[in-house]
């Protein structure tokens, strides 16, 4: 039992470590830039920025250290980084095994289609789960490092529910993967797709006439900046997000137990 | 009870045919031939019976298992090796850290046996192998878990010949341990030394289903005659006279007639000397190619 997703994670262990090392030295770095900025009056600075740039990176009460977090790294790395990331890897998780030919021998296995498709998305949890603990922890213990606290409960939350937010953008992926031969078409159409929802909630959100629109985008049921700076969560958004998911996974079963190989 | 049953199976990719109503059956226990050049379907044939692809028409059945029925035919795989011909280990982890995935999911109780008549670099990356220790890795990988049926596409692709022979002897001893083979491949002198029987097929129809025995038998004589090459056209002209070559010394052809008119024929020129064989399979293959438009070069692939 479990064996591909034992496999599959286990080739996961470099790029992890790699998107680990990155995020945590980044989080570093906003740290220690919040304190090297301490007394400049930047919300004056952004309160000249246009709108929907502030709506679009969740840029409220940069002078506390939560909307600054909020700001710096979960709308930015969170929302559009990892988003990205993830699409991109699931644009890659099936479509990349039919181009090299490596899904002939997987299909050899006596495993079926879905099986084996939710194995090897499963494998892009270690990704998603190390990548949000370990931030989690260089965040708080940085925090407290400068003399700043930060809600330690605010900050479990907006990680956690960051992970329905990912697996939508990984299914987004993943739908892409199964339904071409490609995985360079597949990786670069699930770039745009996530790219292209940001934006739609980002431009469009404060719109009274398009607002609507909104609710299309998976970055509307995620909100960091509410979470961390209000300490306010409905998990009515994630629960959104996991529905998505879910559907979109069904979707992803559907497409590769039909598609010839 | 037929190993693998393909009855009517036709595929079609958009307005492609790749696949013309082909049928055949293997028995269990037989080394199944199944020959033809590059492009001539034997991929989509072999795709078609591990449920990748699903036939446009017909129907077909490994070890009883529908390759429709999607559960029967993962029932079935536990029981089926495979070697495709591209092999795409991942390139970044070990032959053993395959083997060991491999063997995780299908069993393994010949590895050690296998990895000692096959030896790639078990310790290093996949990318560092050549195609011979890659093809090696997946022979070990096609039979660890001593299966009932193994589909073979291209095997011997990149071996050397030393390790082609010994893979064509672990072939023969599979058959008398009863494995059922199924071997797809262009290279037909290593389908006749282990083959019973010949599937030979071209343009996505199945041409000809024969022994191999009855193949080369109904694959005539190859005559090489040395003589004034003035005289070579009433040979070349005779009824079953295929496959003329007109050398400088004379002329070599394939002969399918009767031998009578041929000997007469002989026996009324002037000959310096004469060689009469058993033709290459290559040229029997060329027999079943040969009525259509495809220039001879390609044949010999």
């Amino acid at each position: 039992m479990l064996e591909t997703a034992r496999y599959e994670t286990a080739r996961r262990r470099r790029e992890t470590a790699v998107l680990t090392v990155a995020i945590s030295l980044y989080s570093a770095f906003v740290v220690w830039y919040f304190s090297a900025l301490d007394g400049v009056e930047y919300e004056e600075l952004v309160s000249e920025a246009p709108a929907a740039l502030r709506d679009a990176f969740g840029i409220e009460a940069l002078s506390t250290v939560e909307g600054f977090l909020s700001a710096q790294i979960f709308n930015f790395v969170w929302l559009l980084g990892l988003g990205l990331y993830f699409a991109y890897t699931g644009g890659g998780l099936i479509a990349g095994d039919i181009e090299s030919e490596r899904m002939e021998l997987l299909l050899s296995f006596p495993l079926s289609r879905s099986r084996l498709l939710v194995e090897k998305f499963a494998s892009l949890l270690l990704p998603i789960v190390v990548v949000n603990v370990v931030t989690a922890g260089v965040l708080y213990a940085l925090v407290t490092a400068i003399g700043e606290s930060v809600d330690a409960t605010d900050l479990f939350f907006v990680h956690l529910f960051s992970v329905p937010y990912l697996l939508v953008c990984a299914a987004i992926g993943v739908a892409l993967s199964v339904a071409v031969d490609r995985a360079a078409v597949a990786e670069r159409a699930a770039v745009g797709v996530v790219f292209v929802l940001f934006l739609v909630e980002s431009v469009v959100g404060t719109s009274t006439d398009f607002g609507v629109l909104r609710y299309l985008s998976p970055t509307n049921y995620y909100q960091p900046t509410e979470i961390l700076v209000d300490g306010s969560y409905g998990i009515t958004g994630s629960g959104v997000l996991l529905g998505a998911f879910l559907c979109l996974l069904a979707v992803c079963l559907v497409l590769f137990r039909q598609r010839d190989i | 009870m037929s190993v693998i049953e393909v009855e009517e199976v036709t595929k079609e990719f958009g307005a492609v045919r790749a696949l013309d109503a082909v049928s055949f059956e293997v028995g269990p226990g037989e080394v199944f031939g199944f020959l033809g050049p590059n492009g001539a379907g034997k991929t989509t044939t072999i795709r078609t019976l591990l449920g990748l692809l699903t036939p446009t028409a017909g129907t077909a059945a490994v070890l009883g298992a529908d390759v429709e029925d999607e559960q029967a035919l993962v029932d079935a795989k536990a029981r089926i090796g495979y070697l495709p011909a591209t092999l795409g280990f991942d390139p970044g982890v070990t032959g053993e850290t395959v083997l060991d995935y491999h063997e995780s999911i299908k069993g393994g109780e010949r590895r050690d046996r296998l990895c000692e008549i096959f030896t790639p670099p078990l310790e290093r990356p996949v990318r560092e192998y050549s195609s011979g220790n890659e093809r090696m890795l997946g022979i070990i990988q096609a039979f660890m878990h001593d299966p009932d049926l193994v589909i073979l596409d291209e095997p011997t692709s990149g071996l050397d010949p030393l390790k082609q022979e010994e893979f064509n002897e672990f072939v023969r001893q599979e058959r008398e341990r009863g494995t059922t083979v199924f071997f797809s491949s262009h290279v037909l002198s290593e389908v006749r030394r282990v083959c019973d029987r010949v599937g030979i097929l071209r343009d996505g129809e199945l041409v000809a289903l024969e022994d191999v025995e009855t193949l080369l038998r109904r694959g005539g004589k190859r005559v090489r005659v040395q003589m004034d090459s003035d005289q070579t056209t009433a040979l070349a002209d005779l009824d079953g006279v295929v496959d003329v070559t007109h050398l400088p010394d004379g002329i070599q052809f394939v002969y399918t007639g009767e031998y009578d008119r041929l000997l007469d024929e002989l026996a009324s020129a002037d000959i310096r000397d004469i060689d009469i064989s058993e033709p290459p399979l290559e040229d029997i293959f060329l027999h079943y190619y040969g009525s259509g438009a495809t220039g001879e070069g390609e044949m010999h692939a």
